[in-house]
């Protein structure tokens, strides 16, 4: 695949520029359970440029998970949107719902993983969101996909 | 941890409303049909303690800004790179 992303693009390719809102997790996330209250945003880096990446803020608590849209590394990402997942977050179509991914920053730039196996799935109609699990995607997908 | 013996097609029940089923045993391979409400997550051990796991190095209580800028920072870098080749 030859499409490359550039680094200010990347604000585009999700396509929901500054998005935040405050959101609704009835169940938390896995361990994280009795967290219910999050605050959604962009991340915006110093240096004001462009970003792929979101912050989950956790409201009441001293706790936030850095997210990325999959469209921001070219993933073609697919969820199932099973009748129970349309109900509990209020939507009546996965046209609704957005899937953001967790990201689990570590030293070297290399080892930076995309939770694909547990995305928080959004509805930013009703401000609801829950974290999925796909079995069959891999937990800890390289960020940086692309050869460079 | 209370321990039952059960045959293929009985159940145990857990509160009021889940059930869970012995629907096939063969050789060490035991299958369960589990019936419960749809806001009571069910899954397997070790898929549950990965993604709890991954989700806990996720979480980055105090630094998660710098060390997003870092990333940010060495993604862009690699990227650069990437385009002048």
């Amino acid at each position: 695949m030859s499409s490359r992303v550039g680094a200010n693009e990347f604000g585009k390719a999700d396509g929901f520029g500054e998005w935040e809102q405050e959101l609704f997790f009835p169940a938390g996330l896995l361990g994280f359970s009795s967290c219910h209250q999050y605050r959604l945003e962009r991340f915006k880096p110093d240096d004001g440029n462009a970003t792929p990446f979101f912050i989950l803020h956790a409201i009441e608590q001293d706790l936030s998970f850095p997210l990325i849209h999959p469209a921001s590394i070219l993933l073609n990402y697919q969820f199932p949107a099973t009748p129970e997942l349309l109900n509990a977050l209020n939507a009546s179509s996965s046209d609704e719902l957005t899937p953001l991914l967790i990201v689990t920053i570590r030293e070297r730039i290399e080892d930076i993983t995309v939770n694909l196996q547990g995305p928080v799935i959004i509805n930013p109609k009703s401000s609801l969101g829950l974290q999925m699990v796909i079995e069959k995607y891999e937990l800890r997908h390289p960020l940086l996909t692309r050869e460079l | 941890m209370l321990i039952l013996s059960r045959r293929l097609g009985e159940s145990v029940t857990i509160g009021d409303d889940i059930v869970v089923t012995v629907v096939g045993v063969s050789g060490n391979q035991i299958r369960l049909g589990i019936s419960a409400p749809k806001a009571i997550r069910v899954l397997r051990e070790e898929i549950y303690k990965a993604i709890q796991k991954e989700n806990e190095s996720a979480a980055n209580a105090v630094d998660s800004k710098k060390r997003l800028q870092g990333a940010l920072k060495k993604f862009r870098g690699q990227a650069q790179e990437g385009s002048d080749e």
